[in-house]
């Protein structure tokens, strides 16, 4: 299916910000399944963009730099991508749990698509005991990896509710999970949490998904086993029927309210890499040397996620 | 008797000896002098010093060292808050003989080149990784695992610059490393402090044993630096997180010694790829940080986009090579305990040698057979989180004999699921020194920091000595000693006798300068407000004494009118320091004094004043000299009468006021602080005029008016009939030959903005220039017949626009674009 995106970011700052600089985590990555055809990004009222030098995520990270002074800045991120990947099902001969902690373990590749970047607690999920323990129910080693993968997110998407005032965009984990609601983001954390706890990998990823009624980016979770040529990502959210569509490189559950027909990640957020809600917050400087975060009062809707 | 036995040297060689024998029957034969033998000439030496100084009294021997080392630690350290010494100096130093450091100092230098391998293929090439000898996840598990630092080429060629390790001696007299740090390696400070409280009081040891000096070693890393950077004569920051940073003392000490600027990220700016200095001169070059901020936080658009305490920038101008950043980010990885266990292998890899200083025994539970090992023998091992962050069930090393069930078994069911975060250690069991303990020596357990550093040859050169911590318990496990109590100078001795050589440059290699360098804007602004603050508590303090009765005037007896009283409780209520009182009464006239001194609830009080400039003096350490530290740190006074204080405290003020004029070196640092006093004076000199000076003026409010500007003398030489308004006046506000007066200070504001760097060469004067101007031409211009409340408050409101207008000129804060028009890039 081919698909045309336009994401449309606008700060409004409180007073004129003299210097302002960005990341901005935009465009598409390279990914197993989906091809980009074009891609464009405008800022208003202009500014100068480059790619981050230093930066080897997987990310496409651009740095905006503004000079001239203003009080608000536009950014519109826009592309055509077409996505075609096989519908994941679990199989028999799915490599079990305990095979892809172990193989994740012994890893030669430290690279970012790797599965050994993504063992370990980051910034923003930490390890939690509790969540641990909720989900090692479904996270018997000896079971299939897509099967636990789908029967974990299924049992966040029943038991936790959708409620988009219950958390904020830096809201922990732990917090969501005690309140057994949330939006996307936070059953994709809580979903990483009790993975990683179980000696999974597992990636946050962020991007989009085709959903009816209209589009907005969302965050799953993503377990890597590349060992076996197999992605598979699973993303808990609101109530709804699960429903599996194929993605080039192997197997991708995803579950929503609606239908979703297509997962494009625009940006993995590693271990090692604390930069979060990618879309969603854009730090900027003033020449004060304050840093402020701020949410965007446009795009994307601060609910439904 | 302790004396009469210092007399002689015949007595202290007994003593010493008495020591050693004493000491030797009740240690076990690990012991560092144990091993050294009874008739070793070193410890016999050191011990013979410390009788020399101390008689036989080993307490008073403690106690000395303790104030030895509080001494040389008053200038830089932060009095009220974390002021304590982490380690107190104990006064018998570790002596280690020359041949055998020679030995560990080798070791340190393999050890130092190989992480610098590891480094420059984990950033790299991953070859290790992809070869099989490093498992992927050692790398990816550490938190100071920095991906944005991949494939960046460190400017100058380096990772590391200056390293330490922590190093343990076992029970066969070997040397073994404990640790590594490599993000920040804090202690140096401690190293060089130690060695002079030890060289003071142990002053013979020095020449006796041919002891190895520290200052080559500083001297090698600061050339090191240098010779990392492209321009030949570089500009070198130490970048601190701040002043509550638990080590900002010993950062702000070493500074000093190295003379490298103190820098905090809101210091720097990142131009074009480049660092800048802030600095009263516009933006400065900066070309190498040693970095004592955690890497994670150090370049918010690179890292933590939380980070405050960063400069935005900073990693993409080290990318350039525009920057040299010692250590690299990043480098922090190596310092995760499960390294150990791959070490050996690598090093024979990588070197094809093994390890001159082995590492303790560590097993890595990532691999499944190690894992099964260590499971199967915890009882015998330290268990310690892999990546030296806090795991689902350990926050920290145990020994897994001292583990309570319910830990184990968490332990033993997360090792299923997450071996990779946990290593099975050796107990080491460490060798001991002697301490002093109830009187005499006793035997107590340490390790050993040792620094290192690479010079301009790129080479590492070790810091001959460090610092020894000493457990408080014997128990000689390290897992349990922990970060020990005591910590006590490492002696190298022996060899040929060594030149006495300092930081000091041969003379005749050295350019002669007398500027020493361009002043951050940072510093100014401190500066600037330590003057404001000192002089405003000095003016406060002078109200509150008229008020209290303390006044010289002759001609008004003790007594002021009540009208007086009043206008001078005006002048402190209108300066938020107390509230009004009740009635001008006497009981409520102290209440109010005491208020104004003491208050801490929000009022302006002098209490407040005081905690300000004291807060300034904590952070302006490298810029002060050691009596005006000890002044701002001394307690504010809470004994005694209001009075009483009032005037100790003020005697402190002048105290402060004339080290600054009569010992600051008259540099641009000097001219700020001496700003920030002029204007403040001016300021209270024109409340005072207009609380007291009124045509309507009493000789009583003349007489206080008088008092408050410190001129009674002066008005008394001049005019010998009684007190009158115009003649007063005249003297507090016109007289440009009255240090006191208003003409003085703004003469004086103006000269010293003229003398201080203007960012453009057009010849006009900058918008606070031209306001010093306007004022003087103000001041030099008004009669004093005509003068009155309109003049006054010109000036006042002249001295506020000048006052922001330097706050905006110079100092970081405001609005300005980070490169205004006209602003000297250099």
């Amino acid at each position: 299916m081919r698909y045309a995106i336009r994401h449309i970011t606008r700060f409004d700052y409180a007073e004129r910000v003299g210097f302002a600089r960005c990341n901005l985590r935009l465009k598409p990555i390279h990914w197993s399944g989906q091809e980009l055809h074009d891609y464009r990004l405008t800022v208003q009222p202009g500014g100068s963009t480059a790619p981050a030098r230093a930066e080897a995520g997987l990310a496409n990270v651009v740095r905006l730099v503004v000079t001239q002074p203003v009080q608000s800045l536009t950014i519109e991120s826009s592309c055509t991508i077409t996505v075609d990947r096989p519908v994941p099902m679990p199989a028999p001969d799915d490599p079990t749990l305990a095979q892809i902690a172990a193989d994740a373990r012994a890893s030669r590749d430290a690279g970012p698509a790797s599965p050994a970047s993504y063992l370990f607690p980051s910034p923003l999920i930490p390890l939690d005991r509790d969540i641990a323990a909720w989900c090692a129910q479904e996270l018997d080693p000896s079971r299939g990896a897509l099967d636990a993968a789908i029967a974990l997110a299924c049992r966040i998407q029943n038991e936790f509710a959708f409620d988009p005032t219950a958390t904020l965009v830096d809201t922990p984990p732990r917090e969501a999970f005690l309140k057994r609601g949330g939006v996307c983001q936070d059953f994709a954390q809580i979903m990483i949490s009790g993975l990683r706890a179980a000696g999974l990998p597992a990636a946050y990823a962020s991007g989009y998904l085709r959903t009816l009624p209209p589009p907005a980016s969302r965050g799953w979770s993503e377990r890597t086993p590349p060992m076996h040529g197999c992605c598979c990502g699973a993303v808990p959210s609101a109530a709804g029927s699960a429903s599996i569509r194929p993605t080039a490189s192997g197997w991708r559950a995803t579950m929503s309210s609606s239908r979703s027909a297509a997962t494009i990640p625009t940006s993995p957020r590693s271990t090692a890499s604390c930069w979060d809600r990618v879309r969603r917050t854009c730090t900027y400087r003033w020449m004060s040397n304050r840093w402020s975060r701020v949410r965007p009062l446009h795009s994307p809707p601060a609910a439904p996620m | 008797m302790a004396s009469a036995a210092a007399d002689t040297g015949e007595d202290t060689a007994m003593i010493a000896r008495r020591w050693l024998t004493e000491y030797r029957a009740a240690t076990p034969a690990t012991d560092m002098l144990y091993a050294a033998g009874l008739d070793d000439p070193a410890w016999n030496a050191a011990l013979e010093e410390l009788a020399e100084r101390a008689g036989d009294d080993l307490t008073a021997a403690r106690e000395k060292a303790q104030r030895h080392a509080e001494d040389i630690g008053t200038g830089f350290r932060i009095a009220g808050e974390g002021e304590e010494r982490p380690w107190p100096l104990s006064p018998v130093p570790l002596l280690i003989e020359k041949r055998e450091w020679q030995r560990i100092a080798e070791g340190i230098a393999q050890r130092a080149d190989l992480l610098e391998a590891i480094l420059a293929d984990s950033y790299g090439e991953q070859n290790l990784v992809r070869g099989g000898s490093l498992p992927a996840t050692l790398l990816t598990g550490s938190p100071y695992f920095l991906r944005p630092m991949m494939g960046l080429e460190p400017p100058g060629g380096c990772h590391l610059h200056f390293v330490a390790f922590d190093l343990c001696r076992g029970p066969a007299g070997e040397w073994r490393v404990l640790a590594d740090h490599l993000r920040a390696p804090a202690g140096a400070g401690y190293a060089l402090e130690n060695r002079l409280a030890i060289a003071r009081m142990l002053g013979g040891l020095q020449g006796r044993l041919n002891v190895e000096r520290h200052a080559p070693f500083f001297a090698a890393f600061r050339e090191g630096i240098a010779a990392r950077c492209k321009r030949s004569d570089p500009r070198i920051g130490l970048l601190t997180p701040g002043r509550l940073n638990p080590s900002y003392a010993e950062q702000a000490h070493l500074a000093r010694y190295l003379g490298f600027l103190l820098v905090e990220g809101g210091d720097l700016a990142v131009l074009d790829d480049r660092v800048y200095l802030r600095t009263i001169a516009g933006l400065k070059r900066v070309d190498a940080l040693w970095r004592r901020v955690d890497p994670r936080m150090i370049d918010p658009l690179a890292f933590d986009s939380h980070s405050a305490i960063g400069v935005p920038g900073l990693i993409d101008a080290m990318a350039q090579g525009e920057v040299v950043i010692a250590n690299s980010p990043g480098a922090g990885m190596l310092e995760a305990p499960a390294f150990a266990a791959f070490l050996p292998r690598v090093c024979a890899r990588l070197t094809g040698e093994s390890l001159k200083l082995a590492n303790i025994a560590t097993w890595w539970c990532g691999q499944p057979r190690e894992c099964a090992e260590v499971a199967g023998d915890l009882d015998n091992m330290v268990i310690a989180p892999a990546f030296g962050v806090a795991t689902n069930v350990l926050s920290d090393a145990m020994l897994g004999s001292a583990m309570p069930p319910e830990t184990r078994a968490a332990l033993i069911a997360d090792l299923e699921r997450r071996p990779q975060d946990y290593v099975g250690q050796e107990v080491v069991r460490l060798s001991t020194m002697p301490v002093v303990s109830d009187g005499r020596l006793e035997a107590r357990p340490f390790t050993l920091r040792v620094f290192a550093a690479r010079g301009a040859d790129g080479s590492w050169h070790v810091m001959p000595g460090g610092f020894a911590q000493i457990g408080e318990k014997p128990d000689a496990r390290a897992a349990v000693m922990g970060a020990g109590n005591w910590s006590a100078d490492v002696v190298i001795h022996g060899g040929d006798p060594v030149a006495p050589v300092t930081l000091l440059q041969p003379s005749d290699t050295t350019q002669l300068r007398r500027n020493p360098g361009t002043l951050p804007s940072r510093v100014a602004d401190n500066l600037f407000w330590l003057g404001r603050y000192l002089e405003r508590g000095e003016a406060r303090l002078g109200v509150i004494r008229a008020l209290l009765g303390h006044s010289i005037s002759a001609d008004s007896g003790a007594a002021l009118a009540a009208d007086t009283v009043g206008r001078l409780v005006g002048l402190v209520v209108e300066a938020g320091a107390a509230p009004q009182p009740d009635s001008l009464g006497r009981a409520h006239l102290t209440r109010f004094a005491e208020a104004a001194m003491d208050a801490t609830d929000g009022w302006y009080s002098i209490r407040a004043i005081n905690r300000q400039a004291r807060a300034i003096g904590a952070i302006s350490r490298d810029r002060l000299s050691a009596d005006m530290i000890r002044l701002l740190d001394a307690p504010y006074p809470t004994r005694g009468s209001a009075l009483d204080r009032a005037g100790s405290l003020q005697r402190r003020y002048s105290a402060l006021a004339g080290l600054s004029s009569e010992h600051m070196a008259r540099t641009d640092a000097w001219r700020f602080h001496d700003l920030g006093r002029r204007v403040e004076r001016a300021v209270a000199t024109v409340s005072a005029l207009l609380a007291l000076g009124d045509p309507s003026a009493t000789s009583d409010d003349l007489s206080a008016l008088l008092d408050l500007a410190d001129s009674q003398i002066s008005y008394r030489q001049r005019y010998l009939t009684g007190i009158a308004r115009v003649p007063v006046l005249d003297l507090i506000a016109l007289d440009p030959g009255n240090p006191r007066g208003i003409a003085f200070q703004v003469a004086a504001i103006a000269a010293h903005l003229e003398a201080l760097p203007r960012l453009s060469d057009d010849g006009l004067a900058e918008p606070q220039q031209a306001l010093a101007r306007e004022l003087a031409a103000m001041v030099a211009t008004a009669q004093a017949a005509s003068f009155g409340r309109d003049e006054l408050f010109a000036i006042d409101n002249k001295l506020a626009d000048l006052s922001n207008a330097v706050a905006r000129r110079y100092f970081l804060h405001g609005s300005e674009p980070l490169r205004a028009a006209g602003l000297v890039v250099g």
